[in-house]
């Protein structure tokens, strides 16, 4: 049990400077490139002056350390800012809204700026509302790879010179020569729009689910084919295996009971790696393609407008979930294995 | 009754690779009959592990059984089917290979895995009453807490103790008998005698036929009624093991037997040269080394290993000194710090008497031109990518001591002194045996013209023959050069025929010192002449390992008791030797001893073994009789 402990305590002290670093990274590498977030927010058509003035006023153009820590020290109180486009209806704020609409006087602007202000949406909210739809496309989205994934590749694993293994390998390579993006608009134009089997585009109900989680277990399953049949593999040349021969156990309780315990711990932690990579890679493009309204969506418009608050917010949970994930990797693994607490 | 229960009948076993075919077995046929003790020996590659998997019917592709059968009561193994045999494996006959550290899944807890086979081969039985069984045997292989132990991990057991419950996993179904393959092999030597003595009793208590196969006679004729002897494939003779060593029948029996190496009838060994007693190569002085390692079971918690306790000792220019011992005794440890790759948290090293310990990176660069480290493993201790002459070379660019030409001059002449030819210079590593490999090792420490050698078990990987030839070598060379060696091993029979002065080490301290031949004949720590006794030989012993060895293994480095720590196996121990260790004795017989009795005489030690007896015998608690068990 104290093992349990000191290793929660470490390993969540290593998340959190884990999570400051990238919420850093971000924060400075947004700040770099090119980009005003203040041009995104009202338009080509206003004054420099007003352009200025709102930017002083968002904070942009004091020190990217003082504008960090001012972030900072909200983010600890449980305030990730507000979009800088985003309304609290979900649509745009007014001011984006206008953008386009010709020459205002700058009185008007800075009367809209002051009633803006209390209507841009809030980025824990924003994240709060999309979050759900992103989780149940990643679930969706694992079921699907798993239900495809383990049984191929366990079984390639298991007869790595038969029929199996090249069923495996053959799937996995043919997968992962489809883009996501083109598989996406394909599915979309041929079971959506020709077939007229499943609904996409937007989100009106679970059935809006299914293809996009097509799409992103599509991605996920040649990687985790062969993971699983080069560990089940390897896992088969253990000393066990031929032990358990010997000993009489039957062939079907080594594979079931020792062959697959053993194979999954390096599962999991290629699982630990994977998730951050290809699955919330998977998922913001994924949605982005749909029109999915989770996390996803909001993050690439968030990139495309410049809207830092909410890339911020993102990145940080995006950071916090993968240090989370390893965590519970890890301690599943030292489970299974007793080894690894030594 | 003399019914054979298993007959194997003119089995032929091909190696079939694309392209070739290697017969591995030619022709083999023999019977078991009921309680036999059969033993098999061979040379490595003589196929006899391959015949201890025939006669379970488990030979897999590349091999092929081209011809004959293994009746097991009449029946053909070979000719069933997949579940039929496997419903006998594991039931009828068990199996016990040469590496118990892998032989079971290392994520599982051990008792777990033995009810699993239990209520595998034998479907009807509850799993309380497989516990139940398992427990009972654990206790009757004397595995020291069996309901601990029933629920620990592979990985938690030490290879003697693992051994142990494999022979209870093998044993549970009360088999109609039993192959053990090597099983001694990978064990220390007091181990490997207590696991042969166990198998010697359960044989008498279960009535269990078995089938021993090992490379070493010594080995086998402690167990066998019956010896065959294995070459190439062929059995070459059939005999009880008194006879192949009194009279062998054949001409492969005899050389096999000339190799074995003698331990008691042999000479001691005497250095080519004299040695200089006034001039210290290497003084020790009182090093201590410990390891802190992470405690799971403490918050932020941590042990220490205590690898090397203080520990003293010269070695003369000219000399060959022997550190002996066994696994976890500190010797490798000990190895490191005096080639200085590890430093020691105390003491002091000093090489021609200047202190390693202050030397800067410079001058110590220049000392390890005059000392070199060997060490077992020929085979990672050297990169394969590179040209044997490039391996050999590398010490001499590393210390800039020649230029290119001279270097290849260098390296020819010394591949010539190890005894490999020159047409090696040019090949990689790939397909050269271990003997070359540990050849090549060799010379490329002698390139530097060290004045001293630690060689760490660098013969333990090398077979009789092999080891022989290096022995000579080094012979040699100190003939030539007048080299210093330190060798350090756990084989007691190349330390009798290669050091003048031995050390034995148990637990991180020297318990013993002394010349070859007090060592061998007179030893004056009783763990020394367990030692002694446990080495199995082909010659009359000349200690029993009955009154010399106890039960029970070496107590962990974490954490080490006070008092002497040989005292939970020592047929000496009384009631001193829980309260004060014993430091190194001046002995009146010559060398040194860390025992109380190390200056005792024969009645004393008599006198000693009695009252120590008397004290186990009060305390310990009744043991659950196997016999009884098997009702």
């Amino acid at each position: 049990m104290a093992f349990v402990l000191t290793f929660l305590l470490r390993r969540l002290a290593q998340g959190v400077i884990v999570v400051f670093l990238v919420s850093f990274l971000i924060f400075t590498l947004l700040r770099l490139i090119p980009g005003d977030p203040v041009r995104m927010m009202l338009g080509t058509n206003v004054s420099e002056v007003t352009l200025e003035r709102k930017a002083k006023e968002l904070g942009l153009r004091d020190p990217i350390p003082v504008q960090y820590a001012n972030y900072l020290y909200n983010f600890i109180q449980g305030d990730l800012g507000q979009s800088y486009l985003l309304g609290e209806s979900g649509g745009a704020a007014p001011t984006a809204q206008n953008k386009q609409g010709g020459q205002i006087s700058a009185e008007a602007e800075i009367a809209r700026d002051a009633e803006s202000k209390t209507t841009r949406a809030s980025v824990f909210k924003l994240i709060g509302d999309g979050l759900p739809y992103t989780l149940q496309l990643a679930g969706l989205g694992l079921l699907f790879t798993f239900m495809v994934a383990l049984p191929l590749g366990i079984s390639g694993g298991l007869k790595p010179e038969k029929w199996q293994a090249r069923l495996a390998f053959f799937t996995g390579s043919l997968l992962i020569s489809l883009p996501n993006f083109w598989l996406a608009l394909v599915l979309i134009l041929l079971i959506s729009s020709n077939a007229n089997l499943l609904p996409s585009i937007g989100y009106k109900g679970f059935a809006y689910t299914l293809l996009p989680a097509i799409v992103l277990a599509v991605e996920l399953v040649p990687v985790i084919i062969r993971g699983l049949s080069v560990s089940i593999a390897s896992s088969t040349q253990q000393g066990f295996v031929d032990g358990g021969i010997v000993r009489g156990l039957p062939w079907s309780r080594i594979v079931w009971r020792h062959v697959i315990r053993n194979a999954s711990i390096p599962m999991l932690n290629m699982f630990g790696v994977q998730i951050g990579g290809l699955l919330l890679g998977g998922v913001f493009v994924t949605e982005y393609i749909f029109d999915y309204p989770g996390v996803g969506k909001l993050t690439i418009q968030a990139v495309l407008q410049r809207d830092f608050p909410i890339i911020q917010g993102v990145a940080i949970l995006a950071a916090g979930v993968l240090v989370l994930v390893n965590i519970l990797v890890d301690l599943v693994a030292t489970y299974i294995d007793r080894r690894l607490k030594y | 009754m003399t019914e054979p229960i298993l007959q194997v009948r003119n089995i032929c076993v091909d190696l079939v690779r694309p392209g070739q075919t290697r017969p591995v077995l030619r022709d083999i046929s023999f019977d078991l009959v009921e309680r036999q003790a059969l033993g098999i020996i061979g040379e490595s590659g003589s196929g006899k592990t391959v015949l201890s998997r025939i006669v379970i019917g488990a030979v897999n592709p590349p091999l092929k059984v081209t011809k004959g059968e293994v009746l097991y009561r009449g029946r053909d193994l070979l000719a069933m089917d997949r579940t039929e045999i496997q419903r006998l494996r594991g039931r009828e006959f068990g199996y016990i290979g040469n590496n118990p550290g892998s032989a079971l899944d290392p994520t599982v807890p051990v008792g777990q895995q033995i009810v699993e086979k239990l209520r595998s081969v034998e479907p009807g039985i509850s799993r309380d009453e497989a516990v139940r069984r398992i427990l009972a045997l654990m206790g009757a292989v004397r595995l020291p807490r069996p309901e601990a132990r029933f629920h620990e991990f592979p990985f938690q057991y030490s290879g003697g103790m693992m051994q142990r419950a494999l022979i209870v996993d093998a044993l549970v179904t009360n088999p109609a008998f039993l192959i053990a393959d090597n099983v001694t092999q990978p064990l220390d030597v007091t181990i490997a005698a207590q696991i042969i003595r166990l198998m010697h009793e359960l044989r008498k208590d279960f009535r269990t036929a078995v089938i021993f196969v090992s490379s070493s006679l010594a080995v086998v004729r402690e167990i066998a009624d019956d010896i065959i002897v294995l070459n190439e494939g062929e059995i070459v003779e059939r005999s009880t093991p008194e006879r192949i060593i009194s009279a062998p029948g054949h001409d492969y029996s005899k050389r096999l037997i000339e190799r074995i190496p003698r331990i008691w009838t042999t000479e001691a060994k005497q250095a080519p040269r004299p040695v200089d007693t006034q001039k210290a190569m290497l003084r020790v002085d009182d090093v201590y080394k410990t390891y802190r390692v992470a405690d799971p079971n403490k918050f932020f918690g941590h042990n220490k290993v205590e690898a090397v306790r203080g520990v003293s000792f010269e070695v003369m220019a000219g000399e060959n000194f022997g550190i002996v011992g066994e696994s976890g005794c500190g010797k490798s440890t000990l190895s490191r710090l005096l080639s200085w790759v590890e430093e020691p948290d105390r003491g002091t090293i000093y090489f021609e008497d200047a202190d390693i310990a202050k030397m800067n990176r410079r001058k110590l660069l220049g000392l390890r031109c005059r000392f070199q480290l060997l060490l077992q493993d020929p085979y990672n201790a050297m990169p394969p990518h590179m040209p044997v002459g490039r391996t050999i070379a590398e010490p001499l660019y590393i210390h800039g001591t020649h230029n290119r030409k001279e270097v290849r001059e260098r390296v020819l002449a010394v591949m010539n002194e190890v005894g490999l030819p020159s047409s090696l210079y040019e090949n990689l590593l790939v397909g050269l045996s271990a003997g070359q490999r540990q050849r090549i090792n060799l010379a490329r420490a002698l390139v530097l013209e060290p004045h001293l050698l630690i060689l760490d078990e660098t013969l333990s990987a090398l077979d009789q023959v092999e080891q022989s030839r290096l022995l000579e070598i080094f012979e040699r060379l100190q003939a030539q050069h007048g080299f210093t060696y330190i060798f350090i091993s756990h084989d007691l029979a190349m330390v009798r025929r290669a050091c003048t002065r031995i050390a034995v080490m148990y637990l991180g301290k020297i318990v013993e010192l002394a010349d070859n031949q007090t060592v061998f004949f007179n030893p004056g720590h009783p763990y020394t002449k367990a030692l002694l006794s446990a080495v199995p030989t082909i010659e009359p012993r000349r200690y029993d390992a009955k009154e010399c060895l106890l039960e029970g293994e070496p107590p962990s480095p974490i954490n080490i008791p006070s008092g002497c720590s040989f005292k939970p196996r020592c047929p000496l121990a009384v009631e001193r030797c829980w309260a004060e260790e014993p430091a190194l004795l001046d002995r009146k017989a010559g060398g040194h001893s860390a025992c109380i009795w190390a200056n005792a005489s024969e009645a004393e030690l008599r006198d000693a073994a009695v009252a120590a007896r008397l004290r186990r015998e009060s305390a310990a608690d009744p043991t659950p009789d196997a016999v009884a068990l098997r009702a």
